[in-house]
Order: structure tokens, then C-alpha cells, then sequence
């Protein structure tokens, strides 16, 4: 079988197979010296033109896969939701066939469609690298969560950890792809969250483990919770997609220097960004020795860097 | 127009349903009745011969759920009468039941007017329309009830929709109870589906889409059934979908209410998992759900509970499904195969026989409509020659780009199925036929009064 065949496009984790998962943080992990900038950048990608069409707003996401573009000699062109044509009406799928038609080498889509990547993948033969459709997947979130969290731990062997992914999981393709890379590797994922946003039916996403447990786990209780975590996830509670909160969540979900002091001393605290200060985790957390959100900041331009190149290397 | 033939169906296997008639045997149409029953041959000089051996000499077909999306004032014409009408005949159906949710809706008696008009220049199927139970649907003011029964409509719904305002459903009982119509509702609170476009769980969970949960269904089958206790209204539910609709429309039967329910082919063929990969032609309202629920569908079918097969045949333009699922339209065409689909759900399976099957696309439909005053729904000498002879071995391939309908929205494209309507006859004309080694004479001769 054509190799391509199974690495075409980057649409999600969920069945991505764990020798892709370790080559793509294997090869993230050779990059850092060039973010960082302590080596050259590369010019594999040279003459590549890749297209960011971002029919939802996110700035974060798409200056990271731009200069991980730009780190591999690659040019990149932004389409954006307020400006492209999807504003007049055209669909999504009208829109990535004109892109591709005019000669851009990949297609980086950010939608607020479930499933959007994949049915632009159907109609396009470039490769349609998913930069987070709807609540479906947020594949690069995921992969560049795993890299930060296995070299914060020093292994990529996840076996007998436990991973806590804290709020709004319903809502979050970011928690989806996440568990999804994580219990490849081993771990164990609890979802922590009030019941509307952790329904009990996330349990189900993924297949069991070899004892027929599941791997992921929900629990309605964070304090109970702490003491087993090697890491917890914290996420952004997504307003703009409907989130209702109580005026409780921060005391019983929100992470701060107290609970984080009841976390196992090799504990680390992590956050997608963009970050609702005091809500999710409080500033002195965010900011703190536990904390290694600008190491996945780092990480996020190293991992696109290693997607870009599986996809379009060759 | 050329004289209407007589027809002769001759040595088919004859099942009425209504009348426990299953026999082989002839049958005589002339002027457009019903002429003559008989086991043995009937001689008919005059009369053009179908040979019938092999087939079911049916009552006309009877689909009580469908959407004509006529009127249309939008101009998008997704489907019309005419081509309704047209894919009712070519599946077999002779009668079809229009639901209101057009444009403008069925609100009125003069829209009412308008859809019989349209259906008699279109000459195919017999086409009805379902009144609205609220203006517009909105769910906010009763409808002109008996106005509308008066113009003709055979039922009112406000499908598409449930009626949410316990206080409206409790008026609208009472006017359908007074006017001895039925109410059909679509079972759906719409306060636990915002934003839902599947069955609520973990593959909905996993696909990143609202899950519809099924007590969304349940919930307002109940609070309906407590409500017209008082009123004793003839209420039916539209296109059961889960396991505990069937258990409360049971419960309601069982307590002596005038309550039924109807099923649609893909909730008895096809599961949630259909919608995997995010397969928007599987997309439709209610949500297709799982195994569990259809065995309880089938239960159901099979001690009587469900009494009628609906297909909700919704045609919609392909754009509107070359999208994204949670954008896409819901619905799916249904008319030209739910036969062979329904064979293969509950004959195959061994739920119900042939006569008990076609009872509910005849004589148990055309009840609850109450088009039994007019005879359909039954073979019976006098009466109206609506007639479905079918084939009920030949196996073909679903090909939506064959179909009469505008839609070709069907998740059933490239099925393997068996069994067929060969000849629809209304009132003693063929209206559509695959009659090409079985007639000796030229069929579009035949058909030639079209």
C-alpha cells in the first residue's frame, strides 16, 4: 500500500495509528532547536504555498502554522471566515476547490462545522490538514498537548498515567483530540466537569482497553480528583459556543494554588489558550512553577512543523 | 381521450386486507370501479388482460406522511404534485396524505382548494392534504379546524413540528375531537432539541454534533396522552423512533385511548450508524436511533401497537446535503421503495405476513384518515378501483436517479432489494407499470387515458 495513502490529510487522532503519533512527536521534537531559534531554519518546503482558511476566528492557531510554514521555507495565504467568500454564501467546499485550484500545495482549515474537515477532504486531492472543525477534532491541539506533556514527563510511554481534562468537554474538540492521542499512548483520561458539560456518554468515544475497561473516565468531582493527576488539562470555557456556567464553576472547577498543591509533586498544569484568567485557572497558576503552557505554545509551531512536512515532503 | 378499458387482472394472488379476502383469483375493473371479485376466471371480452400470476392483486397503497412542498410561494419547487404524485404511483402508492408544512402552509381552506386543484390536473395519485393544527405552525394561535376538515383536509398536524404549549395541544384535541379528524404529532419537545441533529450518545459525542435525546420523543407522547384523557381526541403519533414510544403508546391503547402510532422505513432498517463519517443523507428528523429501538419498533408492528406504515417521503435539493451534517437538511425521499424496504424490515423478519403488512399501507391508514368513507384501502366490488399488483420476488438495485421524485436524497441508493409495485391502478386507470411481458396487449394503450 502506498504510504501516502494512510497519512493523507491530518482530519484527526482518533484512528491515527501510535507509530504516526510517535513519528510526529520524534520528528517535533528535532524542530525545537530551530523555534527556539538556536538552528537554521529549513528549506524543505521551499516553493510551497499553503493555504490558512480560517472560516472561524483564531489568531493563535494560524500565526503558529504560519511561521511553522515559514520555518520550513514554505509561503503561506490567509483566508478568513470575515473576509473570504464564505461571507456571500459560498460553501466550504466551493471555496477549498477554488483554493486548490489555484495552486496551493495544502489547505489548513479552521471551521466551526463538525466534521468539516473531512468533508472537505472528500473534494479536494491536496492535503487538508485540520486546525479544529466544530466540536469534532482539533488534531494539532492534540498532537502539540501530547509533545508538551511527554516532555514534560520525559517518556513517551503514557502506560498506568492518568490525564485530567478539566471543563467544558462537550464543546471541546481540543479534549477529543487530546484523549484520543493520549490513551493511544497509554494513559488513562478522566474528563472533570459539571455534568452538562461532561455528559456521561463521553466515556464511549474511544474503544476499551485489552481488559475491556474503558479509558476514559468522567467525574463530576475535581478535589477528589487531584491527588491522581499527572497532569490537568485545564480548558477554555467556550462562551461563543453556547457554554452556560454557574456562578459556581471557578470554586469547584477552576484550578489554583491550592488545589494545585494537592497534585503529585511531578504534576504538570496546561491550558490550549487562549486562557479566561481567573475563571479556568487563576494567574499565579498560569504563570506558575507547574505550569507549562508556553512550553506548548513552543511545541505548537514544532508539531506543525512536523505535520507540514509529513504532508507535503516528498 | 381514448375510452377508458376495461381491465382484467387475472389468476394474482388477491389480498384485502379489510375484508380477510387472500385468494387467487381474477378481478374485474370497469369505469373506473371495481366490477367483480372472483376465485375463479371471469370472463370479460371487452377487457384488456394483465396477467397477474406470481403477484399480489393489492387495494391501492396508502402513504399518509408525505412532503409534496407544494405550494411553494419560495419558488424552489424541491418537489411538486405533480412529481409527488408521479414517484407515489411509480412506488405503488394510489393515495398520499400532504403535510402542511409549506408555503404558505395549510392553514387555509383556500390552500387547501389549491392542492386539490393541482392534484386533479395532475391526474396520478389521489392527493390530500393534512391541516395545520396552528396558524402558520407556529404553534402560537389554533388554526381554522373546522374550516379546514370542511375544504377537505383529511388530518391535522402541524408536522415538522411539535405542538410545545401543553394549553394549544389541549384546544387543538378538542376541535379534532369535535370534528372526528385526528391529530397527528410530531414527537418533539423542542426544548430538548436546540441544536440537535442526531441521536443523542457517543457517536454523537464523538462526530462533535447535539445529540436529539430520545426522550425528546417520548416526553410529549405522554404529556399528550395525559391530556386527552379528558377529550378522548384520535391522536397518532408520527414516525415513532424510540423503544419507550412504543411502550407509552402501548400504555395508551391499553387504557382505551384512540391512540396510534406509524413507522417509517429507516427507522426500521437503519441504525445511527449510518450517520458515521458524518453522512448527511442519513440526517433526518426524528434521528435514526439503535438496534434496541428498532426491535421495539418491530414489537410493536407486530402485536399492533403501530398500525401504520409512513414514509415521510422529504425530498430535498442535493446542496442541501452536500454540506456539513449539523447544516444539512433533515429527511429522505421514501415513496419508490418502501415496499420492498418494508419486506424486507418485517416480512423477511418474520414480523408480519404479506395481508398483515399491506393492512398497514391500506385499509388501517385509510381509517384513520377516514378516507374508508370513500372506499379506498379496500378491494370490494362497487368500489373504487385503486389497485396495486405487485411483483413480490423481482429484486433490483435502488437508483435514486431513476426516481420519479425531484429528491434524490436517499440513504438506500445502491441497495439490493425485492419485491416491486408492477402496475398502479387509480380509480381503473394505470397510472404506472413494469407490465412489459404480461399484458398482450400494447400497455401504453392501456395506459393511454393518462
Amino acid at each position: 500500500m502506498d504510504t501516502r495513502t494512510t497519512t493523507r490529510h491530518l482530519l484527526g487522532l482518533r484512528d491515527m495509528p501510535k507509530s504516526r503519533i510517535l513519528g510526529l512527536l520524534e520528528a517535533a521534537e528535532s524542530y525545537l532547536p530551530v523555534v527556539k531559534g538556536q538552528a537554521s531554519p529549513h528549506d524543505d518546503l521551499q516553493g510551497h504555498i499553503i493555504a490558512n482558511l480560517f472560516l472561524e476566528n483564531s489568531t493563535r492557531t494560524r500565526v503558529s502554522f504560519s511561521v511553522a510554514a515559514q520555518r520550513l521555507g514554505a509561503t503561506t495565504i490567509d483566508l478568513l471566515g470575515s473576509t473570504s467568500s464564505a461571507s456571500k454564501g459560498e460553501t466550504l467546499v466551493d471555496t477549498g476547490r477554488n483554493i486548490e485550484a489555484m495552486g496551493v500545495s495544502a489547505i489548513v482549515l479552521r471551521t466551526s462545522a463538525s466534521g468539516g474537515a473531512h468533508l472537505l477532504a472528500q473534494h479536494v486531492d491536496v492535503p487538508v490538514i485540520n486546525a479544529g472543525d466544530g466540536r469534532s477534532e482539533h488534531p494539532t491541539q492534540g498532537l502539540l498537548d501530547t509533545m508538551a506533556l511527554t516532555q514534560h514527563l520525559g517518556t513517551t510511554d503514557l502506560e498506568g498515567r492518568t490525564i485530567g481534562i478539566v471543563g467544558d468537554i462537550a464543546h471541546s474538540r481540543v479534549a477529543r483530540s487530546a484523549a484520543y492521542a493520549l490513551t493511544t499512548l497509554g494513559a488513562d483520561v478522566v474528563f472533570i466537569g459539571p455534568p452538562a458539560m461532561v455528559p456521561g456518554s463521553m466515556t464511549e468515544l474511544t474503544g476499551h482497553d485489552s481488559d475491556g475497561q474503558s479509558v476514559l473516565h468522567v467525574s463530576h468531582d475535581l478535589d477528589a480528583a487531584l491527588p491522581h493527576l499527572d497532569a490537568a488539562m485545564m480548558l477554555r470555557v467556550q462562551f461563543e459556543r453556547g457554554a452556560n456556567i454557574t456562578s459556581d464553576y471557578a470554586a469547584h472547577f477552576g484550578m489554583n494554588a491550592e488545589r494545585a498543591k494537592r497534585m503529585p509533586e511531578h504534576a504538570c498544569i496546561m491550558h490550549p489558550g487562549p486562557i479566561n484568567r481567573g475563571l479556568e485557572l487563576t494567574p499565579d497558576v498560569a504563570d506558575g512553577s507547574r505550569s507549562v503552557i508556553l512550553r506548548q505554545v513552543t511545541c505548537s509551531v514544532a508539531m506543525r512543523m512536523a505535520v507540514l512536512f509529513e504532508q507535503l515532503a516528498h | 381521450m381514448p375510452t377508458m378499458a376495461d381491465l382484467l387482472l387475472q389468476g394474482g394472488r388477491i389480498i384485502d386486507p379489510a375484508s380477510g379476502r387472500d385468494h387467487a383469483g381474477d378481478v374485474l375493473i370497469r369505469h373506473g370501479r371495481i366490477a367483480e371479485i372472483s376465485k375463479s376466471s371471469i370472463t370479460a371480452d371487452e377487457a384488456e388482460v394483465i396477467a397477474c400470476e406470481g403477484c399480489i392483486v393489492a387495494p391501492g397503497l396508502m402513504d399518509i406522511h408525505v412532503h409534496f412542498r407544494d405550494p411553494d410561494e419560495s419558488g424552489h419547487h424541491d418537489e411538486t404534485i405533480a412529481t409527488g404524485a408521479a414517484a407515489a404511483v411509480a412506488g405503488g402508492f394510489t393515495s398520499v396524505c400532504c403535510m402542511p408544512n409549506t408555503t404558505p402552509s395549510i392553514d387555509q381552506a383556500t390552500v387547501v382548494h389549491a392542492i386539490a386543484q393541482r392534484a386533479a390536473v395532475t391526474d396520478l395519485a389521489r392527493v390530500f392534504a393534512v391541516g395545520c393544527g396552528t396558524i402558520g405552525r407556529k404553534g402560537e394561535q389554533a388554526a381554522p379546524i373546522f374550516d379546514l376538515i370542511e375544504a377537505g383536509v383529511v388530518a391535522i398536524s402541524d408536522d415538522g413540528d411539535g405542538i410545545a404549549d401543553a394549553a394549544m395541544m389541549r384546544t387543538i384535541l378538542g376541535l379534532v375531537a369535535a370534528t372526528d379528524s385526528v391529530f397527528m404529532q410530531h414527537c418533539q419537545d423542542p426544548t430538548l432539541t436546540r441544536g440537535a441533529s442526531m441521536n443523542a450518545g457517543p457517536l454523537a459525542a464523538r462526530l462533535g454534533l447535539r445529540g436529539w435525546p430520545r426522550e425528546a420523543e417520548v416526553l410529549m407522547i405522554q404529556r399528550d396522552v395525559m391530556i386527552n384523557r379528558a377529550i378522548g381526541a384520535r391522536y397518532h403519533a408520527q414516525h415513532v423512533s424510540v423503544a419507550e414510544s412504543v411502550e407509552a403508546i402501548r400504555a395508551a391503547r391499553a387504557d382505551g385511548q384512540p391512540v396510534t402510532g406509524e413507522a417509517a422505513p429507516h427507522h426500521l432498517l437503519l441504525t445511527e450508524a449510518a450517520c458515521d463519517q458524518w453522512n448527511t443523507l442519513a440526517k433526518v428528523n426524528p434521528p435514526l436511533r439503535t438496534q434496541a429501538d428498532i426491535n421495539a419498533l418491530k414489537e410493536g408492528i407486530a402485536d399492533g401497537t403501530i398500525t401504520v406504515l409512513a414514509t415521510d417521503h422529504a425530498p430535498h435539493p442535493m446542496q442541501t446535503k452536500h454540506t456539513d451534517f449539523a447544516s444539512a437538511a433533515f429527511g429522505m425521499v421514501g415513496l419508490e421503495c418502501a415496499l420492498p424496504l418494508y419486506k424486507e424490515a418485517l416480512i423477511d423478519d418474520g414480523v408480519l405476513d404479506w395481508p398483515g403488512m399491506l393492512a398497514m399501507m391500506t385499509c388501517k391508514p385509510a381509517a384513520l384518515v377516514n378516507l374508508h368513507h370513500l372506499g379506498l384501502g379496500r378491494l370490494e366490488a362497487g368500489g373504487p378501483a385503486d389497485v396495486t399488483i405487485i411483483d413480490p420476488e423481482v429484486v433490483w438495485t435502488v437508483d435514486p436517479d431513476q426516481f420519479r421524485s425531484t429528491g434524490r436524497n436517499c440513504p438506500f441508493a445502491g441497495r439490493q432489494v425485492s419485491s416491486r409495485a408492477i402496475a398502479t391502478i387509480v380509480a381503473g386507470r394505470i397510472r404506472d407499470h413494469q407490465l412489459a411481458d404480461r399484458c398482450e396487449t400494447a400497455v401504453e394503450a392501456i395506459a393511454g387515458g393518462m
